[in-house]
């Protein structure tokens, strides 16, 4: 195994760790206005991610950073070539970033209500963004010979696009509602039975549409390097949420989360599968694709940040276990909550 | 790509930039403020001290956040419309920022969640800890932009590949290129400048309309007592980054100083008006020999002029087939010149501030100076000025280049971005930062007023059941 295959695979490892962490923060975000009735309630539903959604939210940067010191070319082309789009995330992820500790600071009704609007929205925006974006790329971009490209905002919201928006969104609001399921007693955790049930449904649904429609919309995905094999990963998803639908009713805290995770493991699998060993397919000519090695930096750099990447991931690992010991499995307020 | 396009993406990541760099400062020197006030908690057992860290905590809060907002777009700006520089750089530059969020911003931000929603769970000394480790990973994350930013001014540890695009050849090196120690050095203990006087400022503001406060009687001998040493040494580590200036960025030193035209007993300019077109400096006065004297320690050295500069980075990087330089491509020189110079000005400024207080803290006469209490509430905010011309400085004297001598601005910014986007998004950005400040000044306001009226719930004895 060389070194571009190394990467590959460590990027989608990276990928896999924000969509496990940081998806339940968004969909717990999207589900706030609808999960909670009241002030306390809502309250209860924040802190079961507030001490946790910052440290969650580096793995976003850490995707970033680790793209764009392993495969420039794809960092430089997606998000110029993605202009509007990846400032809408942007925007989407500025306002969720302040709105935790913004909410907590002033009591009034009018102001609470504005904050609780902008972490659902916010949540929900980028939770399906994620999916159109990478559907968009499944799908091929329309890489010249530069490897430069242009997508207008709207071009981007085509019907497979937006397939790809709802399996993340479900898939997310799923995994909020199984977090919620571990983290909360009573009603909300009633609530978030019902929902993670429904949702998991959902995924289900929307992904085997997804899976429908993409020989038409991308045919090379049936064509994956893995032949067979490479089309079963899929199934893995439909496992886990299958294990969701099971288990969300049941007295189990943790198994629901568990399972989702596992439809995540699935859901990137598939991706990764699908789509090697190019990054970003083209649409104009498969001779103009970025693959792991015609987008990737030298022989150093990717040795240099994969010691980093041995070091530091157990070190984050650590820190991660640490706090989530420190706050225990079920939400308990004090007065230093948000 | 045309000039209107370049023009607004430039525009866009100096506000940008300015923007999130309003916050990170704070977070970097608050940390360790905080960080020396639990401590002393911690050692004294005296609960002032510890009322001290919990009320800066929460303004550190809403600071924090909006630092982490403001920093994501600073991440993926260079892919959205900087994509030319990244492809070119991407392979030494991306580096240091995903270092940057594997090594610090993980630390930072795991245990900033410990740090203020865990007063209740954590032990005093484990939670002393995680306050430690929040500070330590601001400054570690400050190591790393820092690395990436002094590489674009003196680049290192690399060599053009045969595609013309360089490749790393040592990582130490890049790591440890001639400008990160002074310009690292220099950043921190900008941040901690300003954290001092932050902490000055608003306990004097209390100590004004109430001068028995004990809690920030504690807080404003901490602030004057650190911010005295760090004053009186950003004067010394700004002269010795300067000289770093001399060595490696001779057009840079060149509009700092105003000085067009090669010398000897080259002057230290105090005040001129320098212009672009006449290549002069109009009204002037300066010390003769000092800037020949700071640059190379000896009043009758000669110093590169700005046209000589030119040439001599024409001639140095002669191998790179980016197009000659002319003065045109330069950016107005009394730019950089009143930057540098207000930004030195400041740095005189603070330390004789910090010296006045420490003499009246050490005569006992601090607490009940409202003069002196004044002019500290009056200084609280400029430090954050000196730091911004800073990079001023900095930034727009590197230009016409992104990396010094290697890649020009006008190669590094997206060929496939339209002003319509950029013009899109950079009106965006405005109402949304407006947003932003808008709302975090409202409740650093609100935080004081609260505590004013007795409303902050720590204030009174309650403080003492807070941690275990
Ligand atoms: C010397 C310090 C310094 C400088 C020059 C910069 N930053 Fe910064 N940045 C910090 C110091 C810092 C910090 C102190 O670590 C912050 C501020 C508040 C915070 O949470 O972390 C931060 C936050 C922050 C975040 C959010 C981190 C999180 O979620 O915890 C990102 C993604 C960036 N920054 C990225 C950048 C980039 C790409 C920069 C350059 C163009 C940059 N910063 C300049
Ligand atoms: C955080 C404090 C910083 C501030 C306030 C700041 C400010 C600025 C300003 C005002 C410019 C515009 C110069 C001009 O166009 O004439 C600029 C340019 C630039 N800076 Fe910085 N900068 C900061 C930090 C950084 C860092 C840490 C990096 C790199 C990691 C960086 C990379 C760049 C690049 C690539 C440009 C070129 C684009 C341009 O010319 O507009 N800056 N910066
Ligand atoms: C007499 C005092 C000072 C001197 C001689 C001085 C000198 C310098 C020099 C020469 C530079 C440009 C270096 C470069 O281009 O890389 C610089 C940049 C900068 N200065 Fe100062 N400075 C002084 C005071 C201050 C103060 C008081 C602050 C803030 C509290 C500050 C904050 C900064 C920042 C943030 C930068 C940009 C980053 C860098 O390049 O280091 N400076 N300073």
């Amino acid at each position: 195994m060389n070194l571009n295959i190394l990467w590959f695979i460590l990027v989608a490892v990276i990928i896999l760790g924000w969509s496990v962490m940081d998806g339940f923060d968004y969909g717990v975000g999207g589900l706030l206005n609808f999960i909670a009735k009241n002030d306390e309630e809502k309250r209860y539903v924040i802190n079961a991610i507030g001490p946790v959604w910052d440290g969650n939210q580096v793995w976003l940067i850490l995707g970033g950073g680790a793209v764009f010191a392993a495969f420039p070319l794809v960092y430089a082309s997606i998000f110029s070539g993605f202009y509007l789009a990846m400032m809408l995330v942007v925007w989407l992820i500025i306002f969720r970033a302040v709105s935790f500790e913004f909410r907590s600071k002033v009591e009034s009704i009018k102001w609470r209500n504005f904050w609780d609007a902008d972490i659902t929205v916010t949540g929900l925006g980028i939770a399906l963004l994620l999916g159109v974006a990478i559907a968009n790329i499944l799908m091929g971009v329309p890489l010249n010979k530069e490897h430069i490209d242009y997508q207008s905002l709207f071009s981007l919201l085509n019907v497979f696009g937006l397939a790809g928006g709802l399996i993340s969104l479900s898939m997310f609001l799923m995994h909020g509602s199984t977090y919620l399921i571990m983290k909360t007693e009573g009603e909300v955790q009633q609530r978030a039975r019902a929902f993670a049930k429904g949702f998991a449904v959902a995924f289900i649904i929307v992904t085997l549409l997804f899976l429908i429609i993409s020989p038409i919309f991308a045919p090379r995905l049936l064509g994956n390097s893995f032949g067979v094999i490479g089309d079963v990963v899929p199934a893995i998803m439909l496992i886990g949420a299958i294990g969701v639908i099971l288990t969300a009713g049941s007295s189990s805290d943790i198994k629901p989360f568990a399972y989702s995770i596992i439809a995540i493991i699935g859901a990137v699998a598939s991706l990764a599968v699908g789509i090697f060993p190019n990054i970003v397919p083209s649409s104009i000519n498969a001779k103009y694709s970025l693959n792991i090695y015609n987008s990737a930096s030298n022989h150093l750099t990717l040795l240099v940040m994969l010691i980093a990447t041995v070091i530091g991931l157990p070190l984050v690992l650590i820190y991660a276990i640490y706090a989530y010991k420190k706050f225990g499995l079920k939400v308990k307020m004090d007065d230093s909550s948000y | 790509m045309d000039s209107t396009a370049l023009l607004l993406a430039r525009i866009q990541f100096g506000m940008t930039a300015f923007f999130h760099f309003l916050y990170p400062p704070l977070t970097i020197g608050l940390g360790l403020l905080l960080v020396i006030t639990e401590g002393t908690y911690i050692f004294t057992k005296d609960q002032e001290y510890l009322r001290v860290t919990r009320f800066f905590a929460k303004l550190f809060a809403i600071n924090f956040v909006v630092g982490v907002a403001s920093g994501i777009v600073m991440e993926f700006q260079f892919g959205t419309n900087w994509a030319q520089y990244s492809s070119f750089v991407g392979a030494i530059f991306g580096s240091p920022l995903a270092i940057e969020g594997l090594f610090a911003f993980f630390m930072e931000s795991i245990f900033v969640g410990v740090m203020l929603l865990g007063w209740n769970r954590l032990s005093a000394k484990a939670h002393w800890i995680s306050t430690i480790l929040v500070a330590f990973g601001s400054t570690l994350s400050g190591v790393w932009i820092l690395v990436a930013n002094s590489w674009m001014q003196t680049p290192a540890g690399y060599k053009i590949g045969s595609n013309g695009i360089p490749k790393m050849t040592n990582f130490w090196h890049m790591v440890f290129n001639p400008y990160f120690p002074s310009e690292f050095t220099h950043v921190i203990m900008g941040a901690w400048e300003y954290s001092a006087f932050f902490m000055a400022g608003v306990a004097a503001w209390f100590l004004i309309k109430n001068n028995k406060d004990m809690v920030m009687r504690k807080a404003l001998k901490v602030a004057v007592i650190v911010g005295v040493i760090v004053a009186c040494g950003q004067i010394i580590v700004g002269d010795i980054g300067a000289r770093e200036v001399v060595k490696y960025q001779p057009t840079k030193l060149a509009m700092m100083e105003a000085l067009w035209h090669s010398q000897k007993y080259a002057p230290e300019t105090l005040f001129a008006l320098p212009n672009n077109a006449t290549e002069s400096n109009g009204p002037h006065i300066g010390i003769p020999g000092m800037l020949s004297m700071l640059s190379y320690l000896n009043p009758a050295a000669k110093v590169m002029g700005l046209n000589a500069a030119i040439r001599y980075i024409n001639k140095k990087d002669s191998k790179l087939d980016h197009t000659k330089l002319t003065l045109a491509m330069f950016p107005p020189v009394w730019i950089v010149f009143w930057s540098f110079h207000i930004m030195m000005y400041f740095g005189f400024y603070f330390a004789l501030v910090m010296l006045i207080a420490l003499y009246f803290l050490l005569k006992d006469k601090l607490f009940d100076s409202p003069k002196m209490l004044k002019l500290l509430w009056f200084s609280t905010f400029l430090p954050l000025i000196a730091i911004e011309l800073g990079w001023f400085t900095t930034e727009i004297g590197r230009q016409p280049f992104t990396v010094y001598g290697l890649l020009t601005t006008v190669d590094s910014v997206s060929k496939n971005v339209s002003v319509v986007d950029v013009g899109l998004s950079i009106t965006m950005f405005v109402l949304i930062y407006i947003t932003l400040a808008s709302f975090a000044v409202y409740l650093f306001k609100r935080e004081l007023r609260e505590r004013v009226e007795g409303k902050d719930e720590l204030a009174g004895e309650s403080a003492k059941a807070q941690i275990k």
